[in-house]
């Protein structure tokens, strides 16, 4: 079945000297559903782009938490990632095709115009200020536009809030919605040092080292 | 140092050269002049009476033969108190450019219609009307198209403020 006991130790119980685990239905389900987020393809503005091209394509990789299938029909979908400016226009479009989706449905807010309204908060006649100001946000990923990590680190919380949230006795019941931000003490100086010293530790090769373990048990080679 | 570079003498007095495009247009005798403010490609402009007979001959002129109004958009001139109204054309015959520019005053933003000569016209003078409320004359279907049909007022004109843009906060605090 492909779970490992080890890692979701909360929810799932091996028993001793037997091939059987103990688990609740409840949490079963909600690793069902945190591990299976089908977005909306939706896009309000820019974030879009980043959500299909950065996220969605190969090296990042959204598939590798299981919110690759992106479902043009929102009766289908769970996940809303809301992404980009929303106009006053659009916001009743976008509240329509948040109440076409079944239950239950996560909304995921990324980039600073879908927070607050970003740096179209003054003097403008036409942005709405906050997605939240239409429906209910889960998670808030913040950035202009985030960076992959950034989402998948909001994919990531909302997973957890899932896994920690309703149950079949208290349907509807949500944690409070949280804003994701990656967390304060990596900078981009960090990224790049890091980035650095891998590209280094590929670039310097070790030509004895690398020729041992290339070489065949003793007596073969040569 | 001695021999420093000298920058080639230039004669100080040339006049700018014209166009050979914007001639072409001039010598319809259209009322068309050369544009007087910086352009990136050829330019004329023309009162905005003449607009439509000097529109249609642009269009019909086989050796201008601009078949193409590439965009329309409006360029709201506060203190001269104007609008600004642009036109790029695109001949693609010639592969020319041209840009057309008319001025109205801004009290009585009347001009008209572009729509018989190139159809497209009908959408972008819907797109200013909608932003800027200019008022096209014998247009066959002047409605809002971006904003709502019940939204008071013109947004992208200069002096333009609703409760919505809180530019109250702004003046409060500079």
């Amino acid at each position: 079945m492909g779970l490992t006991p080890e890692k979701e130790t909360p929810f799932i119980e091996r028993l001793p000297g037997a091939n059987y685990m103990l688990t609740r239905m409840d949490q079963v389900i909600n690793l069902a559903r945190s591990n299976s987020l089908w977005p909306l393809t939706f896009g309000t503005s820019c974030c879009a782009i980043e959500m299909m091209m950065a996220t969605g394509a190969s090296r990042h990789d959204i598939a590798r938490f299981g919110a690759e299938v992106a479902r043009p029909s929102p009766r289908q979908a769970d996940l809303l990632i809301i992404a980009g400016t929303i106009v006053k226009r659009m916001a009743p479009r976008l509240r329509t095709l948040y109440e076409q989706m079944a239950e239950p449905r996560y909304v995921i807010a990324t980039g600073a115009c879908t927070i607050s309204g970003g740096p179209f908060i003054y003097q403008s006649y036409t942005t709405v200020r906050g997605a939240d100001e239409i429906i209910p946000v889960d998670v808030y990923v913040p950035g202009c536009p985030p960076r992959p990590e950034g989402l998948f680190y909001g994919i990531l919380t909302l997973q957890r809030m899932i896994k920690q949230g309703e149950t079949v006795r208290r349907p509807g019941i949500r944690s409070k919605p949280v804003m994701s931000a990656l967390p304060p003490n990596i900078t981009m100086n960090d990224i790049e040092a890091e980035m650095e010293s891998l590209l280094r530790q590929e670039a310097d090769i070790d030509v004895e080292k690398a020729r041992k373990e290339r070489d065949w048990p003793t007596g073969l080679n040569h | 140092m001695s021999d420093a570079i000298t920058p080639p003498e230039v004669p100080a007095s040339e006049p700018p050269k014209q166009d050979a495009l914007v001639t072409q247009v001039i010598v319809l005798g259209l009322g068309a002049e050369p544009y007087a403010r910086k352009a990136d490609c050829p330019a004329v402009q023309v009162s905005a009476t003449q607009l439509l007979p000097l529109m249609t001959r642009l269009r019909d002129d086989a050796g201008l033969a601009f078949d193409m109004l590439t965009a329309h958009t409006v360029v709201d001139r506060l203190d001269a108190n104007i609008f600004e109204l642009v036109y790029y054309l695109y001949s693609l015959n010639h592969r020319k450019r041209l840009l057309v520019s008319s001025s109205i005053p801004r009290e009585n933003p009347v001009v008209s219609t572009l729509t018989p000569v190139w159809k497209i016209a009908e959408f972008q003078e819907r797109e200013a009307y909608d932003l800027f409320g200019i008022q096209y004359d014998n247009h066959p279907d002047l409605r809002r198209v971006f904003l709502e049909d019940d939204w008071k007022g013109f947004p992208l004109r200069k002096d333009y403020k609703d409760d919505f843009m809180l530019t109250h906060v702004i003046e409060e605090e500079s």
